[in-house]
């Protein structure tokens, strides 16, 4: 159970990142015919920021504690230190910018550029946000690894 | 010529991006709070079992109290969507560096 939450966390943050480029996309060529579409690209965006958050905490909370331990006695300590603790309060950059989004694209996307601009920023932002959020769990569970890798050396030498 | 700039986003809208973009910056300068001062961070614990959720917690309140606190004032009703934008890129841009140069620091 632990290693499907652990997968479903980052898949729901990689999915809140595509439908933010969506937001982009179809906020660059908005008319009346597509604006239904933004509005909810935006909820997807909310939505599937708030499953990050609730499965991502969750695992955090439950079962991170062995992967710090063994990260911290590994070759990459700086995996938990700089990349765990930025990327735990990081996360809640995206999380409001994503809460936000629905409440933005209410204005009148249509014939408004300066509401147009505030969906396509904080989209941007979240993309940005979510991409270095993505980047860093990367390395984190890279830390583990090499913490193995190297456990398990000792171990044959 | 200069153009005055219009009111051109819904009062909603200027109210919860102000209040994301104090939330935000808050949100750096309480994690930096919360990692110097030790009996804050027991305190969150206490509160719902992990500081990190209580921090999640008190984000979230925070945005939706100021976006409702916000939603009837004057600045709320004059801001621009250029000027909504420079303070939200502002406010990631400095709640990040701040948050990544922290714990690259400490």
């Amino acid at each position: 159970m632990s290693n499907i939450i652990l997968m479903a966390h980052p898949t729901f943050g990689v999915l809140a990142i595509l439908c933010s480029v969506w937001v982009l996309a179809e906020t660059l060529n908005i008319s009346a015919g597509n604006v239904s579409r933004v509005r909810l690209a935006c909820l997807l965006v909310s939505i599937f920021i708030g499953l990050t958050w609730i499965l991502g905490g969750y695992w955090y909370v439950t079962y991170y504690a062995v992967e710090k331990a063994i990260i911290l006695k590994g070759p990459w300590p700086f995996a938990h230190d700089f990349f765990m603790e930025t990327k735990e309060h990081l996360f809640f950059i995206p999380l409001i910018l994503a809460f936000f989004l629905p409440i933005a694209a209410k204005s009148d996307l249509v014939s408004s550029k300066g509401a147009r601009n505030v969906v396509m920023a904080t989209a941007a932002l979240i993309i940005l946000c979510g991409l270095a959020i993505e980047g860093a769990g990367a390395t984190i569970n890279l830390g583990v690894k090499v913490a193995l890798i190297d456990t398990s050396h000792k171990q044959a030498e | 010529m200069s153009q005055t700039q219009t009111h051109d986003i819904a009062n909603s809208t200027a109210a919860f991006g102000m209040a994301a973009a104090i939330t935000i910056v808050f949100n750096t300068v309480f994690a930096w709070v919360k990692d110097s001062y030790e009996p804050l961070n027991a305190a969150m614990k206490a509160a719902m079992g992990h500081h990190w959720i209580t921090h999640g917690v008190v984000d979230v309140a925070l945005f939706i109290a100021l976006g409702l606190i916000l939603s009837n004032s004057a600045k709320a009703k004059s801001m621009t969507g250029t000027a909504l934008v420079k303070l939200l890129v502002i406010a990631v841009v400095i709640a990040s560096g701040g948050l990544a140069g922290w714990f690259f620091l400490v």
